[in-house]
C-alpha cells in the first residue's frame, strides 16, 4: 500500500464530486427535503392497537373497582389491555408487550374509603414517541373517566346513608394522575426523533452506493480503469483510494444531515454522537465496496438504477425502519437478520433514543463490521477479475 | 517543444539493439475465440516499431499483455527483461488506449496531476513535467478546462500526454490517430520520432498504412499471427511493389496458400 497513490485517488475523486454541481446539490439537499416532508407528515401519526399494562388495586373492597375500570376502558379495538404484577413493570415494557403502565395502589379501595386523594402513576415505554404520545391521552381520559364514575358512586352512598351532599361537588378530584415517567425517550418525542437516527445511516449508505457504482462503471466505460490498472497503482490500493473518497464524502453528508436534525428539525437525541458516526463510518465503507462489486453487474447507469429497489426497497421494508421486524411474518424474518440496514437501524436507535453505549451495541457493529469485510472481499475480487 | 532527458529511475536501460520486447509463441483465448495464435515477435530498444494489421487482427489483445493487463493463456512475453504480467515494471511502460480514456468532469491539468500521482511524481517535479508535456501536445492554453469541452483532437492530444507524463521507457500507444486530422497526425508523428531519438522504444498499431513508413520496424498482423516483420523497405522489396497495401495483401495472400498446403 503506498499513501501518495491512494491520496491521488482520493483528491481525484473528491474533485469529480465537487465538479459535478447537480449531483452534490441532490446529495445535500436531497435529504434535508426528504426529512422535513417527514418531519410534517408523519408527526403525531399513530401506528397499530396500543397495549396498556394495568397493575390493578388488589386490596379489600377492589372488586368493585376493578369492575368500573373495566367497564370505563376503551373498546378492544382501540387498546389492549393486559394486567401484571408490581414488580414486572419494567420487563414488561422492554420486552415490548405493553407500551404502557397504569400503576394503581393496591389498597386503593381502603384510601379511598379513608377519603384520601391517592395518585396513579403512568409508566411510558417512549421508544415511539406517537404511540406514547396516544397512551397519554387515553389514560388521563380514562382516569377522569374514573373520577366521575367514583364522585358519582360516592355521592349515592353518602344519601343512602342519610347523610348531606358536600356543598360544593368535590373541590379536587379523588385520584390524580402523577407526571407520566418515560422509560425511553421523553413527552417532547414526535415520530421524527425515532426515525431521525436512521435517516443519517440510510441516506449515507444510499448515496455512497449510487455514486461509487456509477463512478466505477465510467471509470470502465471511458476506460480509465485499463490506464490506472496498467500503472504501478496496486488493485488494494485501488479500492482504498474509492473508500477513502467516497467515505470522507458521505461523513461530510452525515454532518450536514445530523445538523439539519438535531438544530433546524429540533429532533431529540441522547448518547454518543461519536458511535452515530462509526455506524455511519461502517455503513459508509460497505456502501462503497457493495458499489464497486454491483457495478460490475451493470452495463451503463440505468442498470444501476435498476438495483436501488432490490438492494434499498428490500432492505428499508425489512430492515425495521418503519416497523418492527417483529411484526413481519416469521419466516421473514431471518431475511431481516441478514441485511445491514437491520442491524444498523438498531444501532442508530439504541444509541439515539436510549443512549445505549459501546458495549450494548457492540453485537450490532460486529454484525456491520462482518457485513464491510464480506463486502471489501467481493469488491477486491471483481477488481482483481478485470484483468482476464 | 523541448523533451528534457530521461531521469535517473530508467538507467538500467540495455543498449541499443538488445531485445526489450520478446514474444514466445504467444496464445491469447477468450471463450472460443483465439485472439493471438503463436505469435512470436522481437522488439528492440530504441525502435518505432509499428503493428499493423486489420480491425480484429489481435493487435490491442497484444497491447494489452505487453502492458501487463491481460495474462496470456500461453507462450512466454517478456518486457523490459521481466515475465509479464509484473507490476514491477509498470511504472516503465506508458499506455495509451484506443479510447482516449480521460476523466471527462476533471480538466486537462487535473487528468495529468492525476496520472503523475499514480506514477510516483510529487510536488514541483510534477508540476514542472505537466507544464513541459502540456506545451508538447499544445494544450496549454487549454490547461484548466473541463476535458468534457473539449474536441475529439485535443482529447486525443491529452491521452497521449497523460500516457507519456511519467517518461516511460516503452511507450505503447494502440491506434493513437485514430479520428485525428492529417494536420495533427504528422504532428504526432513528428513527436513520436523526437520521443523515439531521446531513447523511448515506442510500439505503435495503427491502420493507416500510409503511416507505417515512419516506423523503424513494421509486424502485419493477421488472425492473431504475424504474417512478415521488417523495415518498410525490406517489406516492400520482398512483395515487389512500393505500395504498403499491396505488400500487406500480398503477404496475406502467401499466408493463405502456406494454411491450403498444410
Amino acid at each position: 500500500m503506498n499513501g501518495a497513490r491512494i491520496l491521488a485517488l482520493t483528491t481525484r475523486i473528491m474533485q469529480q464530486i465537487v465538479r459535478d454541481r447537480r449531483t452534490l446539490a441532490l446529495v445535500f439537499l436531497g435529504p434535508l427535503l426528504v426529512m422535513s416532508i417527514l418531519y410534517v407528515v408523519l408527526t403525531g401519526s399513530s401506528g397499530s392497537v396500543p397495549t396498556l399494562a394495568l397493575v390493578r388495586p388488589t386490596g379489600a373492597g377492589s372488586e368493585t373497582l376493578n369492575t368500573l375500570i373495566d367497564r370505563l376502558l376503551p373498546p378492544g379495538s382501540r387498546l389492549k389491555t393486559i394486567t401484571i404484577l408490581p414488580d414486572e413493570v419494567e420487563t414488561v415494557l422492554n420486552k415490548g408487550e405493553a407500551d404502557a403502565a397504569l400503576i394503581f395502589p393496591s389498597d386503593l379501595a381502603t384510601r379511598l374509603a379513608r377519603g384520601e386523594h391517592p395518585t396513579l402513576q403512568l409508566v411510558l415505554e417512549g421508544s415511539d414517541p406517537s404511540v406514547a404520545s396516544a397512551m397519554r391521552e387515553t389514560v388521563t381520559a380514562l382516569v377522569g373517566q374514573l373520577n366521575v364514575a367514583l364522585a358519582q358512586a360516592q355521592s349515592q352512598r353518602g344519601q343512602a346513608q342519610g347523610q348531606l351532599p358536600p356543598v360544593n361537588a368535590p373541590a379536587a378530584p379523588l385520584l390524580t394522575l402523577a407526571t407520566p415517567r418515560y422509560l425511553h425517550g421523553g413527552p417532547d418525542y414526535t415520530f421524527n426523533d425515532a426515525l431521525a437516527p436512521v435517516f443519517i445511516g440510510v441516506l449515507s449508505f444510499f448515496f455512497v452506493f449510487l455514486l461509487t457504482s456509477v463512478a466505477f462503471l465510467r471509470e470502465r466505460s471511458q476506460g480509465t480503469i485499463e490506464r490506472v490498472l496498467a500503472s504501478p497503482l496496486r488493485r488494494g490500493e485501488l479500492v482504498m483510494g474509492y473508500v477513502c473518497g467516497f467515505t470522507l464524502f458521505a461523513l461530510v453528508q452525515s454532518v450536514v444531515v445530523l445538523l439539519f436534525v438535531i438544530f433546524v428539525l429540533r429532533v431529540h437525541y441522547q448518547g454518543n454522537l461519536g458511535l452515530v458516526f462509526l455506524v455511519a463510518i461502517l455503513l459508509t465503507v460497505s456502501g462503497v465496496n457493495m458499489g464497486i462489486f454491483l457495478s460490475t453487474f451493470a452495463q451503463n447507469e440505468f442498470q444501476i438504477i435498476q438495483f436501488i429497489p432490490l438492494v434499498f426497497g428490500l432492505q428499508v421494508l425489512l430492515s425495521g425502519i418503519f416497523w418492527p421486524v417483529a411484526q413481519l411474518p416469521s419466516w421473514l424474518q431471518p431475511l431481516s437478520y441478514l441485511l445491514p440496514l437491520t442491524y444498523a437501524n438498531e444501532a442508530l436507535r439504541d444509541v439515539m433514543l436510549k443512549g445505549s453505549d459501546f458495549t450494548q451495541i457492540a453485537p450490532q457493529l460486529a454484525a456491520l463490521l462482518a457485513f464491510m469485510l464480506l463486502m471489501i472481499g467481493l469488491s477486491a475480487l471483481t477488481v482483481r477479475r478485470q484483468v482476464a | 517543444m523541448a523533451e528534457s532527458s530521461r531521469t535517473g529511475s530508467n538507467s538500467r536501460a540495455p543498449g541499443v539493439g538488445e531485445p526489450l520486447v520478446v514474444c514466445e509463441e504467444v496464445v491469447k483465448v477468450f471463450g472460443k475465440l483465439r485472439v493471438l495464435d503463436g505469435l512470436n515477435l522481437t522488439i528492440g530498444a530504441g525502435e518505432t516499431f509499428g503493428l499493423v494489421g486489420p480491425n480484429g487482427s489481435g493487435k490491442t489483445t497484444l497491447m494489452r499483455i505487453l502492458a501487463g493487463l491481460v495474462r496470456p493463456t500461453a507462450g512466454s512475453v517478456r518486457v523490459l527483461g521481466r515475465r509479464m504480467p509484473d507490476p514491477a515494471i509498470a511504472a516503465s511502460i506508458g499506455y495509451m488506449t484506443q479510447l482516449s480514456a480521460l476523466y471527462l468532469d476533471l480538466t486537462a491539468r487535473e487528468n495529468l496531476r492525476f496520472f503523475c500521482s499514480i506514477y510516483g511524481l510529487r510536488g514541483r517535479e510534477r508540476e514542472q513535467r505537466i507544464n513541459e508535456i502540456l506545451e508538447r501536445v499544445e494544450l496549454s492554453a487549454s490547461a484548466d478546462r473541463v476535458v468534457g469541452t473539449f474536441s475529439g483532437g485535443m482529447r486525443q492530444r491529452l491521452s497521449l500526454a497523460c500516457a507519456l507524463v511519467h517518461r516511460p521507457r516503452l511507450a505503447l500507444l494502440d491506434e493513437p490517430t485514430v479520428g485525428v486530422d492529417p494536420e495533427l497526425r504528422r504532428a504526432f508523428w513528428d513527436y513520436f520520432a523526437q520521443l523515439n531519438r531521446e531513447g523511448t522504444t515506442i510500439v505503435v498499431s495503427t491502420h493507416h498504412l500510409d503511416e507505417a513508413a515512419r516506423c523503424s520496424r513494421l509486424g502485419l498482423l493477421r488472425f492473431g499471427k504475424l504474417l512478415a516483420c521488417g523495415t518498410p523497405q525490406e517489406l516492400l522489396a520482398e512483395a515487389g511493389t512500393n505500395d504498403m497495401e499491396t505488400a500487406f495483401l500480398h503477404y496475406a495472400a502467401r499466408e493463405r496458400r502456406k494454411e491450403v498446403t498444410a
